[in-house]
């Protein structure tokens, strides 16, 4: 899952950015309001999290700029000051839910994952599919019960088949979607950590958890269990 | 500021009245002057005539066109010598007759006017002086039928009119500047009179200023009271905040010694890192929600008439939209019963964190259904705000409005927004009550007063 940060103070922006990744999430941070603007028109992002006093645009002008390109995905506000007519009109210019400095890094995620979950139609904490739960919070993967031992990147690509199952996802998105801006991509190593996944989740060849759909991608097909 | 200053009001009052008083007076002046004039001449040139017809009633004339003259005439001016005047009767260029006062002085004078004809003319002698003659034609038929014309000549010296005229146009100066002068400072006693009270505002704001008095006194006329009482709501409302920023101030101070000085004794006793950390955050959590609250309670505006009137419709709306796109995922159901036309004068961000807070507690412990009633009463607004959660529990009840007082030991769930919310509501000197809500919750009740 990807997440875009717009934020212009260093220390938090770099705080943020380092404990997100810990709980595996891809992010990309912006320190303005222009390059953050510039880095959402430009990447599919699951997420983005924006403070809105930023220096060059402002976090509302960001958001609606956002909003006017057609970008779907939810918005997060941080706000320092905490007043009410801040947080009435950022969300009416497109946000959809908002937190208070300071706030705890646990809440943070857990609202990234919630606006993440309701984006794609779920509305538990816990993704299950089949036999397969995953944790967002925790990052544990279990199947039947029994938690499996995932890489970071086996990870973040089974959360994102999880969070659109059903969806067919090419490997051009998978690849979007789990590595920062500037990562070196191989597309082809997708097909290498599909394969891995496959085995850690089936490894009896009995349940076909990611069917591979030819020239198109890849789609998980265990049906969500809410 | 301007860099210009204006010129003082009763300055300006005095100056305009000064020219209007000029322009008025000058206008008085000359008309009174002209209409002297006309009528001193008006009076002249009837005594003229007058005299042009004693003389025509003293004449006698004989058959050969001879003239008989009384010696003496009832105007003892014709007698004497350089009186001013003078009388003549001339047939042609020949002088018939004239008077004693004119003897010497001028020849015959060439008006002719014909018969029944008057002509006015200036004339100067040799001497200086000016007279205004009147010449009147006449003709005499004598028992035979034979005619012979006249003309009589009456002149008097212009000197004396002259004279009169100075004379009256000196009085006319006089008694106009007079008046003038008087008006000018009837003018300025007036205007220093009806000024005063401003005079009065800048003596008492002086007192404000030096800190000798708090507001203005009450008595002011009442063209200015609406002015020096929104100058007093404004001296109060600015006292009050002072107040308030200062107290939050000192209570903010206060109230982090707590949990700094916890957190120092861990720091002290305390060597199993995972212990501190946890302590560190509980008290960095309250630290956090001290200056949170104390922030709000130093920029709450507090009551004014001054402030513009705001809607709380407007604002409830705006503050539901936000809710219910945040707790999109618990479906929460708000029951809406507002009136729409509820203004009150407040400042928006007061109402907004008020109706902003309670609001959002209503939605965060709901289970699923919440009520809002905005309705307007007699003398206040009323605002009731329901819930269906597990309600305040009863001896929770008090500790919860009593706005803040157990700020730095309590700051969890209600307390923080609540506490901000009834800090405000006292504020606008209105008043928050808590009872069973007919949802199964808590039911919120808070009157605001109509200015």
């Amino acid at each position: 899952m990807r997440i875009l940060l717009i934020e212009d103070e260093n220390h938090l922006r770099e705080q943020i950015t380092q404990q997100l990744q810990q709980q595996n999430l891809t992010i990309d941070a912006a320190a303005d309001g222009e390059e953050g603007l510039f880095l959402g028109t430009e990447y599919p992002y699951d997420v983005a999290i924006i403070d809105l006093g930023l220096p060059k645009l402002s976090g509302i002008e960001v958001i609606e700029k956002l909003r006017k390109a057609g970008k779907e995905f939810p918005i997060l506000i941080l706000t320092a000051r905490g007043r009410w007519q801040d947080k009435v009109e950022g969300l009416e210019s497109g946000a959809d839910d908002y937190l208070v400095k300071p706030f705890h890094i646990e809440e943070l995620s857990a609202r990234i994952n919630a606006l993440a979950r309701r984006a794609s139609g779920w509305s538990s904490s816990v993704l299950q599919c089949g036999p397969i739960s995953l944790n967002p919070t925790s990052q544990q993967v279990t199947n039947n019960g029994v938690t499996l031992d995932l890489t970071a990147y086996e990870y973040r690509i089974l959360h994102y088949l999880m969070l659109h199952s059903g969806q067919v996802l090419s490997k051009t998105e998978l690849t979007d979607h789990i590595y920062e801006q500037d990562h070196d991509r191989d597309s082809n190593v997708i097909e290498v950590f599909i394969k891995r996944l496959r085995n850690k989740l089936d490894p009896d060849k009995t349940l076909n958890p990611i069917e591979t759909l030819r020239g198109r991608g890849y789609r998980l097909t265990l049906s969500r269990d809410q | 500021m301007t860099n210009k200053q204006q010129i003082s009001l009763s300055n300006r009052l005095l100056l305009v009245v000064s020219l209007v008083l000029t322009a008025f007076l000058g206008v008085s002046a000359i008309s009174l002057n002209n209409a002297f004039q006309t009528s001193a001449e008006n009076a002249q040139h009837k005594r003229l005539k007058n005299y042009i017809y004693t003389i025509l009633t003293a004449a006698d004339f004989n058959n050969d066109g001879t003239i008989h003259m009384p010696e003496q005439f009832a105007e003892p001016e014709f007698s004497t010598p350089n009186s001013g005047l003078y009388a003549q009767i001339t047939t042609g260029r020949e002088i018939v007759w004239q008077s004693q006062s004119s003897l010497g002085l001028f020849i015959a004078l060439p008006d002719h006017p014909g018969p029944s004809n008057e002509h006015f003319s200036t004339i100067e002698l040799q001497n200086g002086s000016k007279l205004l003659n009147l010449a009147y034609g006449i003709v005499w038929e004598n028992d035979n039928g034979k005619k012979f014309g006249y003309t009589i000549n009456v002149a008097e010296d212009l000197n004396a009119i002259y004279q009169q005229k100075a004379g009256f146009q000196r009085s006319l100066w006089y008694w106009l500047g007079g008046t003038g002068l008087m008006l000018l400072i009837a003018q300025a006693f007036i205007l220093r009179w009806g000024l005063r009270p401003l005079h009065d505002v800048t003596i008492d704001l002086h007192a404000i200023e030096s800190g000798d008095k708090s507001r203005l006194s009450d008595n002011y006329p009442k063209e200015l009271c609406q002015l020096t009482q929104n100058i007093n709501t404004l001296l109060d409302h600015e006292q009050s905040r002072r107040e308030r920023y200062k107290n939050s101030l000192a209570d903010l101070a206060h109230s982090l010694k707590t949990p700094l000085s916890v957190f120092r004794g861990e720091l002290d006793s305390n060597v199993e890192i995972e212990a501190l950390r946890q302590s560190g955050h509980e008290q960095l959590d309250r630290i956090s929600a001290m200056v949170d609250y104390q922030l709000q309670r130093a920029a709450t505006e507090g009551k004014s008439n001054l402030l513009a009137p705001v809607s709380l419709a407007e604002i409830i709306y705006k503050i539901l939209g936000t809710l219910d796109k945040v707790y999109r995922a618990k479906g929460v159901q708000c029951q809406c019963d507002i009136e729409n036309d509820i203004y009150i004068h407040a400042d928006k961000d007061d109402m907004y964190e008020l109706l902003g807070n309670l609001l959002e507690n209503a939605y965060k412990y709901c289970n699923s259904q919440t009520s809002i009633i905005l309705q307007s009463l007699q003398n206040h607004i009323q605002i009731r705000i329901d819930d269906d959660g597990n309600g305040i529990p009863e001896h929770a009840q008090e500790d919860i409005l009593k706005r803040g007082k157990r700020m730095d030991t309590q700051v969890e769930g209600h307390g923080l927004g609540l506490a901000i919310a009834s800090d405000i509501i006292e504020a606008y000197g209105g008043e928050i009550s808590l009872q069973d809500s007919y949802l199964g919750g808590a039911k919120f009740i808070i009157q605001l007063p109509k200015d």
